[in-house]
């Protein structure tokens, strides 16, 4: 039915499509080109405001109207992305030298957006105006715009390297583009030192321009704290990561506190959400000494953080550095399109801060030779026409005899052309013959040859220079010394960011928390909270069912450690503790502790409590743990790699064999006695020293040597006869194992048989009593 | 459970003649579920010994008659002394007395599923004929009843090893007008209480069609849910059920909970082994006291979704569970015991379950993200209902009420041999084609904007994209597993877009969408690419289309001598008039199609791996090796 209808293998449908949508993007939407600096919306609006004269002088005009005239006459594309990249071009803090004149609301650095396009007005800057000036004299290339109607140049015969002032950010197909403003003087300046050394037919080292360039300058401030070796390689390499902080100085100090006072942030931050983020900080209490933040900026950035009067201000501000965007990172990428060949083909290429400095000042040399080509052409065009006129002098009786007796301009156009064929051609008769009556006064043809030696010698001069490539070279460096002294001679091109290498002081998560007594509390189901005292510890609040499985005593900076049935140390500082007197929280909120997995002892690691656990061997300091599983398996090891609180998916402390868990965990010194019960009533009572001290996870030893359908059920760790272990038989009778009752053997036995008949249900646990308070 | 059993046990209260008069009373009325009410009162009796640790065995035997039946125990038997008060044997007393039974001071049994204690003594008093015979003692000891009254006393019948009851009756015709048994219903019953009862046998024999079976279920509930489970043929949720037994105030509460993918919720539950299908404060008690866990978890963990509210349904949704309680009081609504009313069921039921519940999900956070993200979803769903039944519900003619895509604009012959859908770019476009088309068999289905790039995306994250849902809508055919090309409602699948490099770009992501999700649809010839023209020609006040290069300079030369031909190239199909749009692209006579062939399927999937994937250097290469032949617009 159709009449044509092609097949298309899938792959290669869908390469030729995406290869033309990803060359499209990179070489006419997201990339700048490194001559002017400039994406194509921009050119276009640039070029369109100079064509409709909206220049630096002229009245502002509505956006709308010069929306409307980009897209209508060269980018066919939506307005919101036309007004948009307008309203960057006009804003102060993200350009360092603006290229639009803004007039209305354009947005500020708190992220609020421009007034809509038909409220506000704009104009060309300056620095627009001057991009633009050579755009007549046959500078640049033009191609036919999107339906052939009109023409649009190429490239902007740009005065000023725009690309390096003002930056550019862009994300293309495959690649992007995000190069930080510089500071117009320093550019300036290595583009001179470029021409110099060149003069010299020297070379010039990157080195040489990061000491002239020495980094980004950013229209807000900022500080950048790489050094000069990481810049030099990002400039080298065109790509790599600064990091930038604000900037600030110290405020008032009153009674009871103290005050910072941030003057810049960090480059493309919004100041409310930036505002916002420390503001967190303060209501979550993350941070006490911090008290308050207030922003009171104008026109400048001023934001105000009150801080307790001791507050040591380095370690807030590296937590603030730390937690809020008050420092970022800023990833260099100095990608963009670059000439190939003739006829202004570009294609992208990530670029050294040299390639873009020598592209800059080749497409000066271009535009300042085509510049005097075009000159040289119309004085050849005036000089034509001057010999005409001076020949005309020569004959002038003659002629005007000549022209009184013809019919009209043409034909005496016709006549003179046939009376002095070798003298005039038809340029030159036209000339003649539109020469008003007063210029045949004798004055004139001195003025007439006046100027032919005027630009006799200036089309010798041209042609001089269009020889010879140094003469150029010297107006190309002459042009930049203009711009460098008028950039010079603005204190809005004064370097604003500060550049001074420095390293994020250290500070530690201890530094902030208020150090304070504090009682841990974990129950048999895994439920987890912290209290200040605990007066009566039966009366705390406890889920239906539920149980006190430990209840260790620190301080809010110290550590607790949760040991789990599967052989898994969980660390977290007790600050990080839900401090309530509710329930608490599950520490699987916390942790990730697998399908099953349970806590099964607790200990806090205050060194008041376990006054030294840093144990590294069975013969080091005294405090470590003993872990016991229920296949009779047991080990003793350090508390030392557990001290520091944990990931969400704790550290290993005991491999338990399939099927079996890790059903109890106690501190010991080595001294003492274990008494261990299991299901069939087997005890086993023996040293804690004779167990293996491991170290690092592994699955131990054998405590006591099990039937295979045994289990065990848990131990105790005795101090002494009285420090007894008790368990419930199947049939809830009660039964105590203890030294005094049952003599000492080794370890790895079958163990004792505590009754003939039956099992054992359950160990029962002694009462948990609240820990003395501190001294 | 210490305490014998005897006679002291026992407590009388009335007569036996009101339930001959009445018989609606006692056992809900003499329908066929008052005749097999009957069973349930003497198998509950049964049920009671067991659960109270005394029997492990029933024997149910309907006999050839149809109408007789048998229940046997393997319990402590009915006791035989002397009552003291009755200065008859206990037995009798049983059987012959209104409320007489051991089941009233919460002494001998805990808890007890035939109540009132009308239970035996009811259906003694509405059968024709009773035997009861009781092993006790090393002794066998027969009685007989008619219609509740005794018939022979109580004597030995002879020596007898163990204990028990058994327990044969046979329903009064004048009382029923029915007196037949359904062997399915008895047999249902014995099944389900042996699931509710684990461990406990019970044996049903059915003589009239002469078969036996046997019902012994360790795992108890557990297995009854895997197997209510496996019959909805829905896969689970969490693989491991929840399940909680717990004796709690004098209430024994066992439940056991499993979240399926299907939609529905299924809870049966029993109370002292009865079924309650009008559920009651139990049920209450159980959504509650789930509901609660359940949010609960979900705050204290931050699982709450964005954009919905989870409502309690949806925490419910798919979920199977099974819910057994047992107490010493239960106060049903009416005779036929199917909703129960004892208030404190509730509070203790909840009070059980929420603790249990909410430890069970902190200790198996795998199960308990899935039950959450189940629920989540079942509140997506609900919200994503809700939003299309808002939407127009649109007539199509083959395939009655359908929600289509409101954007589409469908064609009246949808699923004929030459239907078509265009999946045009933008709204724009979509005016033109829409009112260019031949509604016949042409649809139109406007996209905005670059569709999302579904490389590498579950196709729940790709219908989760309102555009690409829309789209499978409109195609019928279903994705994923759900994939039935015969549902496919167009023949013909053709991607019509701008000229421009978005809407090569928009090409390449909807090619990638057929290819990874919908890729039947290519391998089978439907995906088509429409060949707008690329050149538009304007002589003098003509306006020309050219497709080509070829085709272009033919137009130039035709027009030599007139005006000067204006050529540009094609930006948008919203730059055609609807009818330039159909002479040009939509005109099956006139139109140039590509038809998308999935010659190499390997190619294919490198492709789109490097284009559309997520590694961008692969991208880059591509492009650098490449860059240089592609064909740019401006």
């Amino acid at each position: 039915m159709d009449l044509v209808e092609e097949a298309v293998p899938l792959h290669e449908a869908a390469r030729s499509r995406y290869l033309n949508y990803a060359v499209s993007v990179i070489t006419s939407r997201a990339l700048p080109d490194v001559r002017d600096g400039l994406k194509p919306v921009q050119r276009r609006i640039l070029f369109t405001m100079n064509q409709q004269g909206i220049r630096s002088q002229a009245k502002h005009r509505k956006c709308a109207k010069v929306v409307g005239d980009v897209m209508g006459n060269y980018h066919p594309h939506g307005d919101g992305a036309i007004y948009e990249a307008l309203v960057r071009m006009a804003q102060p803090f993200v350009m360092r030298e603006s290229l639009v004149d803004g007039s209305g609301n354009f947005g500020s650095l708190d992220g609020d957006g421009a007034a809509a396009m038909r409220y506000t007005e704009c104009r060309s800057a300056a620095a627009s105006d001057r991009m633009l000036r050579e755009i007549g004299l046959g500078t640049v290339d033009f191609r036919p715009n999107y339906d052939g109607t009109r023409e649009e140049p190429v490239v902007l015969p740009a005065d000023r390297p725009n690309l390096l002032i003002n930056g550019s950010v862009g994300i293309a197909v495959g690649m992007a583009t995000n190069i930080p403003p510089h500071n117009p003087v320093e550019v300036c300046d290595a583009l001179l030192r470029i021409l110099d050394n060149q003069r010299k037919d020297q070379d010039t080292q990157i080195g040489t321009l990061c000491r002239i360039i020495k980094g980004p300058d950013f229209p807000t401030g900022g500080h950048i704290l790489s050094s000069a070796e990481e810049l030099e390689r990002i400039y080298r390499e065109g790509s790599g990561s600064i990091r930038v902080r604000c900037t600030w100085s110290e405020g008032e100090v009153s009674r009871g506190s103290r005050s910072i006072v941030i003057d810049s942030i960090p480059y493309a931050q919004n100041k409310a959400v930036l505002v916002e983020r420390i503001a967190d900080v303060v209501a979550s209490r993350k941070l006490p000494p911090l008290l308050d933040i207030r922003d009171v900026s104008a026109e400048d950035v001023r934001i105000e953080l009150d801080l307790k009067r001791d507050a040591d201000v380095q370690k807030v501000l590296a937590y603030l550095y730390k937690h809020t965007p008050l420092q970022q990172s800023f990833h260099v990428n100095l990608t963009c399109l670059v000439p190939v060949g003739e006829g202004g083909a570009a294609s992208p290429e990530r670029c050294s801060l040299k390639q873009l400095l020598k592209y800059f000042l080749g497409f000066r040399m271009q535009v300042v030779t085509r510049r005097l080509e075009s000159e040289l052409e119309a004085l050849k065009a005036r000089l034509h026409i001057l010999d005409g006129l001076a020949y005309a002098y020569d004959i002038l009786d003659e002629l005007i005899a000549l022209i009184r007796e013809s019919d009209g301009k043409s034909d005496a156009r016709s006549k003179m052309l046939e009376r002095w064929p070798d003298r005039f051609d038809e340029v030159q008769a036209n000339a003649i013959l539109e020469l008003r009556l007063y210029q045949l006064a004798k004055l004139e043809i001195l003025d007439i040859q006046e100027e032919r030696d005027e630009k006799r010698a200036r089309v010798a001069e041209i042609g001089e220079l269009l020889a010879e490539e140094s003469g150029r070279w010297a107006i190309v460096r002459g042009e930049v010394a203009e711009l460098k002294a008028a950039y010079t001679a603005d204190d809005r091109f004064k370097r604003r960011t500060l550049i001074e290498a420095g390293d994020d002081p250290e500070f530690s998560a201890e530094d902030f928390i208020v150090a304070e007594d504090n009682v841990v509390l974990v129950t048999r189901d895994g439920w987890i909270k912290r209290q200040k005292e605990v007066r009566d510890i039966t009366k705390t609040k406890l889920r239906e069912g539920d149980a006190l499985l430990a209840v260790e005593p620190g301080s809010t900076r110290a550590t607790v450690v949760l040991f789990s049935s599967f052989g898994v140390a969980y660390t977290i500082r007790i600050t990080d503790v839900p401090a309530t007197t509710g329930y608490g929280e599950p520490v699987q909120k916390r942790f990730a502790l697998k399908d099953g997995e349970r806590i099964v002892a607790a200990t806090s690691l205050d060194e008041r409590w376990v006054e030294d656990y840093t144990t590294e061997g069975p013969d080091g300091p005294p405090i470590h743990a003993f872990a016991a599983a229920s296949n009779g398996f047991a080990l003793r090891f350090s508390l030392a790699p557990y001290a520091e609180p944990s990931t969400k998916s704790g550290r290993r402390f005991a491999r338990v064999a399939k099927g079996h868990e890790v059903v109890g965990v106690s501190l010991v010194n080595g001294t003492e006695t274990i008494l261990a019960a299991s299901a069939k009533a087997r005890a086993m009572i023996c040293l804690a020293a004779s167990v293996n001290f491991l170290s690092g996870p592994g699955k131990g030893v054998t405590l006591i040597k099990l039937a295979p359908d045994d289990r065990l059920l848990g131990f105790k760790a005795s101090e002494g006869d009285r420090d007894l272990l008790t368990v419930e038989t199947n049939r809830g009778a009660t039964k105590t194992i203890s030294t005094a009752k049952y003599e000492i053997t080794g370890r790895g036995g079958r163990g004792r048989e505590l009754q003939r008949n039956g099992s054992l249900a359950k160990i029962v646990w002694p009462e948990l009593e609240a820990p003395p308070p501190f001294e | 459970m210490a305490r014998k059993y005897t006679a002291k046990d026992i407590s009388v209260l009335e007569g036996l003649d009101p339930v001959r008069k009445r018989p609606g009373m006692y056992i809900g009325g003499v329908g066929a579920a008052g005749l097999h009410h009957l069973v349930w009162e003497i198998l509950d009796n049964s049920i009671d010994e067991a659960m109270n640790g005394h029997a492990s065995e029933i024997v149910v035997t309907l006999h050839k008659d149809g109408r007789s039946i048998t229940v046997g125990d393997n319990g402590r038997g009915i006791p035989i002394d002397r009552h003291p008060r009755a200065k008859k044997p206990a037995v009798e007393v049983i059987l012959t007395t209104l409320h007489a039974g051991g089941k009233f001071d919460e002494g001998a049994y805990k808890t007890a599923g035939g109540l009132h204690g009308v239970g035996s003594s009811v259906v003694n008093a509405l059968s024709t004929r009773m035997e009861c015979v009781v092993r006790r003692d090393g002794h066998k000891h027969g009685i007989t009843f008619s219609r509740g009254k005794t018939k022979t006393r109580l004597k030995k019948l002879g020596p007898a090893r163990g204990s028990g009851t058994e327990i044969t009756f046979e329903p009064d015709p004048s009382i029923f007008p029915k007196t037949t048994f359904d062997p399915a219903v008895i047999r249902d019953r014995c099944e389900t209480a042996s699931y509710l009862h684990g461990g406990l046998r019970i044996v049903w024999t059915n003589e009239v069609e002469g078969n036996k079976e046997s019902f012994q279920h360790e795992g108890g509930i557990e297995d009854f849910l895997q197997r209510i489970v496996a019959e909805r043929k829905s896969r689970a949720v969490n693989e491991e059920p929840f399940v909680v037994r717990k004796e709690h105030e004098g209430v024994r509460i066992e439940c056991v909970m499993q979240w399926t993918e299907a939609t529905d919720e299924k809870l049966l539950s029993f109370v002292n082994g009865i079924p309650t299908a009008s559920g009651g404060t139990h049920e209450n008690g159980f959504r509650s006291g789930m509901g609660k866990a359940l949010r609960n978890y979900i705050e204290t963990h931050k699982l709450q979704p964005k954009g919905v509210t989870l409502s309690t349904e949806d925490l419910r949704e798919g979920l199977a569970s099974i819910l057994s309680i047992f107490v010493a009081d239960p106060q049903f609504q009416g005779q036929t015991k199917d909703r129960l009313n004892n208030p404190d069921a509730q509070t203790r039921v909840d009070g059980a379950i929420r603790p249990e519940f909410e430890k069970w999900l902190n200790a198996n956070r795998t199960s308990a993200e899935a039950i959450v993200a189940r629920a989540i979803l079942a509140a997506r769903a609900r919200e994503a209902s809700r939003m299309a039944s808002a939407q127009v519900v649109r007539k199509s003619a083959t395939r009655g009420k359908a929600t289509l895509p409101g954007k589409l604009s469908d064609c009246i012959q949808p699923g004929t041999a030459h239907s078509e859908l265009f999946i045009v770019e933008g709204d724009s476009a979509g005016g033109s084609a829409k009112q260019g088309r031949d509604r016949n068999f042409q649809a139109i289905l406007p996209l905005r904007g670059k569709v999302l790039n579904t490389e590498g995306l579950a196709p729940g994250k790709v219908l989760q994209n309102r555009e690409l849902h829309d789209l499978v809508v409109a195609l019928g055919c279903g994705i994923g597993k759900s994939f039935d090309i015969t549902k496919l409602r167009y023949q013909r699948v053709i991607l019509l877009s701008d000229a421009d490099s978005d809407g090569h770009h928009i090409t390449t992501l909807l090619l990638t969408f057929f290819f990874r999700h919908l890729r039947e649809l290519v391998t089978s010839g439907r995906v088509f690419i429409a060949q707008p023209p690329l050149y538009r020609v304007d002589i003098g006040k003509q306006t020309f289309w050219a497709a080509g290069e070829a085709e272009r300079r033919q137009l130039i030369e035709k027009a030599d001598g007139r005006t000067k031909p204006e050529i540009t190239r094609f930006k948008g199909l919203g730059e055609m008039m609807p009818k330039t749009l159909w002479e040009t692209t939509l005109d099956p006579a006139r139109r140039r199609l590509l038809r998308v062939e999935l010659s190499d399927p390997m190619a294919a999937d490198r492709t789109f791996g490097d284009l559309m994937g997520k590694d961008a250097s692969s991208r880059y290469s591509f492009i650098m090796e490449h860059g240089a032949n592609a064909d740019l617009d401006v």
